[in-house]
């Protein structure tokens, strides 16, 4: 069990944590709770949404999430349809991250898109040197199709995708010159992590995929530039094409302790280090499960550990985060260009991680610069002034506020629709002075500095 | 104190009342009331981080080496092409502004810098030279963090660091107490307040009244919503000064440095600058992109350092410019070259030895991957400005002693 205010999880029964959490007088249900769940497993949450799984229970909504709200299966071909056209004009046009931004803002399967967005991360490509956009799309297709599938056919898509095959260089990589840039990163980055493989296996491994090439916007074997000989990766001998090296990474144990770390990071804490003894049983089903993505994140999110008040607000937004999950809690549309530009220089440009490493997330997400830029974007979205956004948030029809007009109950129920739970009673006493400020007359205005001043709050930062 | 430095500070410190609770404020607010503009003649050191793994081989060339011919046969840049410094050796052609440093005296370029069992993955590799841990895996701080964790509390003043650039904060500024901001642009660094929206007073109050919930993490972001804020307003007033008139190229690095120029000659007593290239991860067909990087790095940090000497500030400024490592010797099949080891480190200033440091690393005696051997720890490189650039012990910094290198001037 977890002790109270102990800060690490090196205690935590691994059983107890990955057990289903089932509500009792210990441990109960709450709004709190519910919005921590929409935080992680989507982009945040409407009032109806919080309402609705407050009434059904953290199975349930679990459950929902996993499955996708209705109607998934026709916003998702309307999104193709509308992609498709766009796909001719340059990657400045700037279509492919205002498209994903849209798709995140209104799709019913929140959780495949936060899902998709991580799997961007960790093989991230960037269309600063894949410009082609067919291909960037392409690899956001092949990563929302695997993303809560198996793994296995994703690293093999991923290897053979061709904006991943231009990014590392496989595609000229020759049988007389292997490149090393894929054979590494597969290592280090995609499977196994640093320290996992020698110099020489990535040597070797390197040489397993050459002839891998692109032809026609897609991958295409050249067996004359292919090297058939005999390999040495990871201990195990014989003449590997890269398909077999993949089959060699992922029966390392190593790749399940690997991926499952990784979206422990992202889906349970940042600042909270799983022992390794706590991850054993994730990794374990989960190369059991043949790398089954959707049982992973399922097992995770129905979790005794992920519902503990210990991992709550232990991870950072990223920027994606913050802008979708204001605009979803607020029920609002906003013209989508101009907030790729707007995300852009708070550090998470879609299509265009930093490095092959993608975000490292976490506090590397906040410094002066970014604080300042978030406060200015949350400004930009509800204030009303800024014409690149478009139509106006309306703020006076939210659900969350319905019925409700003395100032200090509107402030209140603004928290809790943001924040999920009531802000420290310091913060509250000057929310509310805010909504009672009589010199703005403006009744929208009036409530636009308040959903300010609460997205600008450090709480609000955190998932 | 001039009277818009004294309205920041009323506006900033004396409404929002930032420095009454128990959270740890930034040093630099409580002292700027005293220490406003007193950041003329305090050293700067400037780095200049060229991203990817710069190709030392074709930066500084062995132009006359038969070796280098043997492995460089599509990349070779012969003697027609290299800017020549000394028999056999010669820049880039790119390079010209960077030569033009080496002539007026103001560039030394320290030949064969790298470190023990290098490391070829990009992460790693940037991770060593930034926390100048080569021996473990410790990601806590970085070199210059540390550097500036060292200056006393009440002697530290505005902002002690500024990375420009659109990436995060590089790991060689993250620090245990000193809070260096990351700038995109200057302008992105101001919060805005027009149209109705909170004032930056309020908005730092709400941050600042107490939590009951016990978050590190909460904490830090608390800090840094306050950070940001207070610097956000020092920084816009301190470019409220002009341009010297300099000639700057339209590339982005050359951009940030103008900028940097001109916060150096506003007085900011900001110790540390850094900014970064990125694209020097050449696989493939190196020629052409190398050749534009180069470019963009050498006519960019000429033109600061005239901008610098035109502004009377270039003796009190120092750049250092690398990578994280060097490039294969031998070429590979696409035209291109993959990750190495040892590289020449760049040196810009007033006050430096000018010239060439070291020998060049000698391409007969190749290590087993096939990389050109160290001979000059990067660290050195580091204690040397440390010790005598920034004025901070070195071995403080470093966890022990390294040998000078020479390229500062005595």
């Amino acid at each position: 069990m977890l002790r109270a205010g102990s800060p690490t999880l090196a205690e935590v029964d691994p059983g107890w944590a990955w057990a289903p959490y089932e509500p009792g007088p210990n441990a109960p249900w709450s709004r709190d709770l519910a919005a921590h769940l929409y935080r992680r497993a989507a982009f945040g949450a409407d009032w109806a949404t919080l309402q609705r799984a407050l009434d059904e229970g953290p199975a349930a909504t679990v459950d929902r999430l996993l499955r996708g709200g209705d109607g998934a299966d026709s916003f998702y071909a309307e999104a193709r349809r509308a992609v498709e056209p766009l796909l001719g004009a340059p990657i400045e046009a700037g279509h492919l991250p205002a498209w994903w931004l849209h798709v995140m803002l209104r799709t019913p399967h929140p959780l495949l898109e936060k899902i998709t967005l991580f799997w961007h991360g960790h093989f991230a490509t960037s269309s600063a040197k894949v410009t082609d956009p067919w291909l960037m799309y392409g690899q956001n297709a092949l990563l929302r199709e695997h993303a809560l599938g198996s793994f296995r056919p994703l690293l093999h898509g991923m290897a053979k995708d061709a904006a991943m095959l231009i990014w590392l260089d496989s595609a000229v990589n020759r049988k007389a010159h292997p490149n090393e840039n894929f054979a590494r990163e597969v290592m280090e980055l995609f499977c196994l992590g640093l320290g996992q493989y020698t110099e020489q296996d990535i040597k070797q491994a390197a040489r397993a995929f050459t002839g891998w090439e692109v032809r026609r916007r897609r991958y295409f074997f050249n067996p004359y530039q292919h090297d058939g000989g005999e390999k040495l990766v990871l201990g195990v001998r014989g003449p590997f094409n890269g398909e077999d090296v993949l089959q060699i990474l992922l029966e390392q144990p190593a790749a399940a302790k690997f991926l499952v770390g990784k979206l422990y990071r992202y889906l349970v804490s940042e600042t909270l280090p799983a022992p390794e003894t706590l991850l054993a049983p994730l990794a374990d089903g989960y190369r059991q499960r043949d790398y089954d993505t959707s049982w992973l994140v399922g097992t995770i999110l129905r979790s005794n550990l992920f519902f503990s008040r210990l991992v709550v607000r232990t991870r950072v937004k990223g920027p994606v985060d913050l802008a979708i999950g204001l605009l979803r809690s607020l029920e609002a549309s906003v013209n989508t260009y101009a907030l790729a530009e707007d995300l852009a220089p708070l550090g998470q440009a879609l299509f265009a991680p930093p490095n092959v490493k993608g975000w490292d997330g976490g506090s590397e997400w906040i410094n002066s610069s970014t604080l300042v830029g978030r406060a200015n974007l949350v400004w930009a979205l509800v204030g009303g002034a800024d014409n690149r956004y478009g139509n106006r948030v309306p703020l006076e029809r939210l659900a969350a506020l319905e019925g409700v007009t003395e100032p200090a109950a509107v402030a209140r129920r603004l928290a809790e629709l943001l924040l999920g739970t009531d802000p420290p009673q310091a913060v509250s006493v000057q929310l509310a002075a805010v909504a009672a400020d009589n010199s703005i007359t403006d009744q929208r205005l009036r409530l636009a500095r308040l959903v300010h001043a609460v997205a600008t709050l450090p709480e609000y930062q955190l998932a | 104190m001039n009277t818009s430095r004294r309205r920041f500070l009323q506006h900033t410190l004396g409404s929002s009342a930032l420095l009454s609770v128990g959270l740890h404020v930034p040093a630099f607010l409580a002292r700027s009331a005293r220490a406003a503009g007193t950041g003329t003649g305090q050293r700067v050191l400037v780095v200049v981080q060229l991203s990817g793994g710069n190709d030392g081989l074709n930066t500084v060339v062995p132009y006359a080496d038969e070796l280098y011919a043997k492995h460089r046969e599509v990349l070779r840049l012969g003697a027609d092409q290299v800017l020549k410094i000394q028999q056999g050796l010669g820049l880039h052609p790119s390079m010209d502004g960077l030569a033009r440093l080496l002539e007026e005296n103001r560039l030394a370029i320290v030949q064969g810098v790298g470190y023990p069992n290098p490391d070829r993955s990009h992460f790693r590799s940037m991770d060593i030279w930034h926390t100048a841990r080569p021996e473990v895996v410790d990601t806590r701080d970085g070199w210059l963090g540390r550097a500036l964790d060292t200056v006393p509390a009440e002697e530290r003043r505005d902002v002690a660091g500024i990375h420009l650039g659109p990436s995060p904060l590089p790991l060689a500024l993250v620090s245990q107490h000193t809070s260096v901001p990351s700038l995109e642009s200057l302008e992105r660094f101001r919060l805005k307040t027009a149209g109705g929206a909170m004032a930056t007073s309020a908005l730092a109050e709400l941050a600042q009244a107490p939590r009951a919930e016990q978050s590190e993490l909460l904490d830090f972001i608390r800090r840094s919503t306050l950070n940001a804020y207070a610097s956000s307003e020092q920084v816009q007033e301190a470019i409220g000064s002009g341009t010297s008139g300099a000639e700057y190229p339209e590339y982005a690095l050359a951009q940030r440095l103008k900028t940097i120029a001109q916060l150096i000659d506003a007085g900011l007593s900001t110790r540390i600058y850094y900014v970064a290239l990125d694209g020097f991860d050449t696989h493939a067909n190196q020629l052409e992109a190398h050749a534009g990087l180069l470019r963009e790095f050498s006519s960019s940090v000429e033109a600061f350092v005239h901008d610098l000497a035109a502004r009377g500030q270039l003796e009190r400024v120092l750049v250092l410019a690398f990578s994280e490592f060097g490039r294969r010797v031998a070429e590979n099949a696409s035209a291109g070259t993959d990750h190495g080891t040892a590289a020449p480190v760049f040196l810009a200033g007033g006050a430096v030895r000018a010239g060439l440091i070291g020998e060049h690393p000698s391409l007969a005696d190749l290590d087993q991957e096939g990389d050109v051997k160290f001979h000059t720890d990067f660290r050195q490189v580091y204690a040397e400005l440390l010790d005598r650039w920034l004025g901070c012990p070195s071995q403080t910094v470093l966890g022990r002693e390294f040998a000078h290198v020479g390229a500062v001037a005595s």
